[in-house]
C-alpha cells in the first residue's frame, strides 16, 4: 500500500476520533484531544498530500505554522471561557 | 549522517505564485477562524445554541469527502510523474466525484437550515456559520473546476514526468482547501 494511501487511512481515523472526542464531553481533554487530531491531519496533508516534508525548511514551517496557530488560538479561547 | 538521495531537500512542488497565493488564502481564512473563536469566546450559550442545530455526522461525511478527494488528486499526480497521465485523469474524476459528494451534502445542510429560519442574519452564530463556510463552499467549488481542468489536461497527455508543474498547481490549491477545512470541521461542529 502506498504512503498516500496510508495517509488517507490516517486522515479517516483522525477525523472519526474527532468526532470520537466530541461527543465524549466538552472537558479540557477532550477539546485538547480533538485540536490534536486536527493538527494530526493537517501535518498529513502538508508533509504528505502537499509534498512538503522534504521541501526547503523555511516553506515547510510556515504551511505547518498555519495549523499550529490556528489551533492554539481556538485552545487559548476555550481555555479563557 | 544520511547522504542518500531520498534524504535530500526537494524544490518546492508547484508554480512558486501558488504558494504565495496559498498563504494568502490562509491568512484570509485564519482572520474568519479567529474571529468565530473569539466571538464564541464572547457569546458562549449563543455559539453553543447554533452547534447544536449543526450534524455532526454529516460534518464527518463533509470531512472524508474533501480528504478522499485530496487522497485521489495526490495519487494522480504521482501517476503523471509515472508517465500514466490517462489513468491519472481516471483518478482526477474520482476526486472530482468525491468534491461532488460534498456540494451535494453542503448544499443540503444549507437547505436545512435555512427551512429552519437559520440564515445569515438569524444571529451571530449563523452570521459567522455562513460566512466561514460559504467562503470555503466557494473555495471548493474552483477546486473542483480547476480538477475538471486538470483531468481534461490529463487526458490530453499534456503532463508528463518533469513537465507536470500546472498539475502540481492545481492539486496544491485542492490540499489547501482541505486543510482549511481540518480546522473548520473541529471549530465548527465539534468543539463545544
Amino acid at each position: 500500500m502506498s504512503v498516500l494511501s496510508l495517509c488517507w487511512i490516517g486522515l479517516a481515523l483522525l477525523s472519526l476520533a474527532t468526532v470520537g472526542f466530541g461527543s465524549a464531553g466538552s472537558g479540557a481533554l477532550m477539546a485538547g484531544g480533538v485540536l490534536v487530531a486536527a493538527l494530526g491531519k493537517a501535518w498529513l496533508i502538508v508533509d504528505r498530500f502537499m509534498e512538503l516534508h522534504r521541501a526547503p525548511r523555511f516553506w515547510r514551517g510556515l504551511l505547518l505554522a498555519w495549523p499550529l496557530a490556528m489551533a492554539a488560538a481556538i485552545g487559548l479561547t476555550l481555555a479563557l471561557r | 549522517m544520511s547522504t542518500s538521495p531520498e534524504a535530500a531537500v526537494r524544490p518546492l512542488p508547484g508554480d512558486l505564485a501558488m504558494w504565495f497565493f496559498i498563504l494568502a488564502e490562509l491568512a484570509v481564512f485564519g482572520l474568519l477562524i479567529l474571529a468565530f473563536a473569539v466571538t464564541r469566546l464572547l457569546h458562549p450559550a449563543l455559539f453553543a445554541e447554533g452547534q447544536a442545530a449543526l450534524d455532526g455526522s454529516t460534518g464527518l461525511a463533509l470531512t472524508l469527502s474533501l480528504l478522499t478527494g485530496g487522497w485521489l488528486a495526490a495519487l494522480a499526480v504521482q501517476r503523471v510523474r509515472d508517465d500514466r497521465p490517462r489513468r491519472a485523469a481516471v483518478l482526477l474524476l474520482a476526486a472530482l466525484a468525491s468534491a461532488v459528494v460534498y456540494v451535494v451534502l453542503k448544499l443540503g445542510e444549507y437547505a436545512h437550515l435555512t427551512r429552519l429560519g437559520l440564515d445569515i442574519e438569524h444571529d451571530t452564530f449563523f452570521t459567522l456559520y455562513w460566512i466561514l463556510t460559504g467562503f470555503h463552499f466557494l473555495h471548493v467549488l474552483l477546486g473542483m473546476a480547476i480538477l475538471a481542468f486538470l483531468a481534461l489536461r490529463c487526458g490530453q497527455r499534456a503532463y508528463g514526468p518533469g513537465r507536470c508543474s500546472g498539475l502540481e498547481s492545481g492539486v496544491l490549491y485542492w490540499h489547501m482547501v482541505d486543510l482549511v477545512w481540518v480546522l473548520l470541521f473541529p471549530l465548527v461542529y465539534v468543539l463545544r
